[in-house]
């Protein structure tokens, strides 16, 4: 991101007290990740330490600090999602993707995660792809879903 | 000025006075983490917690002021309960290596599982590892992430006291982590602060890392001789191991609390240097010229050949830079034996520095001695500064210089001149602690103590006169300033008697109008200003005293 459009971002939200927040998301939502140089950046035009900066974002589970696949996936280990057999999910997605829950695929295509409830426990297993919800998931269920995410990437590949 | 009871005792306290404070003037401690009465108030450990009556549940001692009737309880089974909760929490991912941690000894954590902890373990789990162990994260300060309790207290301390903002918490839940930005540095003039008020090893002291186990220390209150301020310091002194530490007596300095003068601080000039005086270039022997070089002789006679070359001269012919890092005591004798003794007119005291000493809006000034104040009111110097006793010297007109301290060879005055005032004096006598170029010019050396060496006192630029006391004898055959001018002042059969400072001190709050009504026992240990004047009431110290680790 060009320093400029992220400036526009702050300006967007000049003088508003507690700023800082919504500057990270606007800068989460553009890069889908916060990068360094613009946290320092963010710090320098708002006037709050580097530090405070860093709190934050490393406090939000929606702000990473690490580049994100063009793809996320979530799956829900909450107490419902796991006892229906989530962990096994989970498992699964690490096992075809290669990465651990956490990490981001070499060809930068998933970012895979888990977390401890996404509020819709009458579906569990659930699994949120690209902000999709998908219900009573299996391991068997998992293929598919990576397959139809990989699709749609290149089908707005071949949009664009 | 609320009234309460705490634990069945009545007490009152200040407006605003929370619990902890309340608690602690009836010699009740309450246990916290991350209270620091130097701090704002966070309220995150929830070690404090107390019972109030007709409270519904408990309440955390350091954010709850003390209201009028407040009845509280510190150490019912409810409290103890959740004292031992607490710290069961604390410790379930700490990873309880004390063995190899330079904190035991001196650690909250070892002390209240101690006297509040004591439960079985349960924890079946895996410890969440942290990311830092053993990490420098400045120029002076260690972080180990998994010791850290999460107090804040260090993170506090950069964004309210240095206003520098290096440390945050980051990360959430049981992944909190204590740091630095992503490269960057714990780096302020103040930064050891962060590991006297880290309560566990999480901030350990690069410096001090390893050298001695901290019960194996000594401790003597003193002056941080390193600017005008005058900090308040504890030495804290190997006492019983020599091999430890590479032979440094002095192992650290401490801050110690005076509400007038640092409060809780000091700053890291003063705090590590005090290196000199353990140092290998330490002057242990009297010395004397004999051709061309300065061998070691005994006190008697070097004290002899001083005596006679003073004697040999008229006192016009003498010129004396006393030195501003002399105690008041000292500065006194200097007076009495070569201005009221001698007639001596030509003392100097001030020679200055190559580097700007950076004084800056909180503790550090830029006169980098601790007595310049005392030196001036005690009536140094005599007319003349040290540049115009240079002046006289080089011209040929002094034929002994008696030089304290200084290494005016390396200091901010104009060195052709140093060198033409010492080629030009026939005999230059030396008289300090450590070793420089201008002590290789000497024709009789006196090697002293330092301050942690010797007792008696300071005076800081505001004016006041503080007491400092020897932690560690003086290295060698070295002795304190007063103690070698006595001894002069003998040999030169000036009648002199004194017996300690205590004496000196009696003597110069006499003589001099500033010091008077002044004593050691009225200086205590939180000092007292010049012009003091006594109230029909015994003197009370005015402040609480409080030990650096809290
Ligand atoms: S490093 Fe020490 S002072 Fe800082 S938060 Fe951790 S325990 Fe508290
Ligand atoms: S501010 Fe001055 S007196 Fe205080 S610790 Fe630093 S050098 Fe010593
Ligand atoms: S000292 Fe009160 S909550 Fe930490």
């Amino acid at each position: 991101m060009e320093s400029e459009e992220l400036q526009g971002i702050i300006d967007h939200y000049a003088g508003e007290k507690g700023a800082l927040i919504s500057v990270l998301q606007d800068l989460q939502g553009v890069c889908n990740y916060l990068p360094e140089p613009a946290l320092r950046q963010v710090s320098d035009a708002l006037h709050v330490p580097l530090s405070q900066v860093y709190s934050v974002a490393s406090f939000y589970n929606a702000f990473s600090l690490k580049p994100r696949g063009r793809h996320h996936i979530c799956v829900c280990l909450g107490t419902a999602c796991h006892v229906r057999g989530a962990p096994r999910v989970l498992q699964e997605m690490e096992r075809q993707l290669g990465i651990r829950a956490g990490d981001t695929t070499e060809d930068m295509n998933f970012t895979l995660e888990s977390v401890n409830c996404v509020g819709a426990c009458a579906l569990g297993p659930v699994v949120v792809a690209d902000g999709g919800y998908s219900g009573q998931m299996t391991a068997r269920k998992v293929s598919p879903l990576l397959k139809t995410l990989g699709t749609s990437h290149e089908e707005n590949q071949n949009d664009s | 000025m609320p009234t309460l009871t705490i634990d069945g005792q009545q007490v009152t306290v200040p407006e605003k006075t929370n619990v902890i404070e309340a608690a602690k003037t009836l010699g009740i401690e309450i246990p916290h983490y991350c209270y620091h009465p130097g701090l704002s108030v966070a309220g995150n450990c929830r070690m404090c917690m107390v019972e109030i009556e007709k409270a519904p549940k408990l309440a955390i001692g350091c954010f709850t002021p003390c209201t009028e009737g407040m009845v509280v309880f510190t150490n019912t089974e409810k409290v103890k309960q959740a004292r031992k909760d607490v710290l069961e929490f604390l410790l379930s991912n700490h990873p309880l290596d004390c063995p190899v941690c330079d904190q035991a000894g001196e650690c909250w954590l070892q002390i209240y599982y101690m006297q509040h902890g004591q439960y079985e373990s349960r924890m079946m789990e895996n410890k969440i590892k942290k990311s830092k162990k053993a990490t420098s994260i400045g120029p002076h300060v260690n972080l180990d992430q998994e010791r850290c309790v999460l107090c804040g207290r260090c993170v506090r301390f950069c964004d309210e006291i240095t206003k520098t903002h290096e440390l945050g918490i980051f990360g959430r839940g049981n992944r909190e982590e204590l740091d630095v930005f992503p490269g960057k540095q714990l780096d302020n003039r103040y930064s050891g602060n962060v590991v006297d008020i880290c309560p566990v090893g999480a901030l350990t002291d690069r410096d001090f890392r390893f050298q001695v186990r901290v019960w194996y220390l000594g401790v003597q209150d003193s002056v941080c001789p390193g600017c005008s301020r005058g900090c308040n310091i504890q030495i804290h002194y190997n006492r019983n191991r020599p091999h430890h530490g590479h032979g440094r007596r002095v192992a650290r300095l401490k801050p110690r609390y005076n509400s007038h003068v640092n409060q809780f601080w000091m700053c890291d000039e003063g705090r590590y240097g005090y290196k000199f005086v353990d140092a290998g270039d330490r002057i242990i022997s009297p010395m004397l010229r004999r051709g061309a070089e300065l061998q070691m002789a005994t006190w008697g006679e070097t004290l002899a050949a001083s005596a006679e070359r003073i004697r040999a001269v008229n006192p016009s012919q003498i010129g004396v830079i006393a030195w501003p890092q002399l105690t008041n005591e000292e500065l006194y004798l200097v007076r009495r034996l070569f201005v009221d003794g001698l007639g001596c007119k030509n003392v100097s005291f001030s020679v200055p520095s190559k580097k700007d000493g950076g004084g800056d809006d909180f503790l550090i000034t830029a006169d980098k001695n601790p007595n310049t104040r005392g030196a001036g009111e005690i009536g140094l110097p005599i007319a003349d500064s040290t540049g115009d006793i240079l002046q006289a010297a080089s011209r040929g007109e002094f034929k002994l210089l008696h030089i304290f301290g200084h290494d005016l060879l390396s200091s901010g005055l104009d060195q052709p001149l140093v060198e033409s005032a010492l080629a030009a004096t026939e005999t230059v006598i030396f008289q300090g602690s450590n070793s420089h170029l201008t002590v290789d010019r000497a024709d009789i050396v006196l090697p002293s103590a330092t301050f942690a060496e010797k007792s008696g006192s300071f005076t800081n630029f505001e004016g006041r006169v503080q007491r400092i006391h020897e932690a560690v004898p003086p290295l060698g055959d070295a002795l304190p300033d007063w103690q070698i001018l006595n001894r002069m002042a003998r040999a030169l059969e000036m009648g002199w008697d004194y017996q300690g400072t205590e004496h000196i001190f009696k003597e110069l709050a006499e003589n001099v109008a500033a010091f008077s009504g002044l004593s050691y026992c009225v200086l205590g240990d939180q000092g007292e200003l010049l012009g003091y004047k006594p109230t029909n009431e015994a003197h009370i110290p005015t402040e609480p005293v409080t030990t650096v680790i809290i």
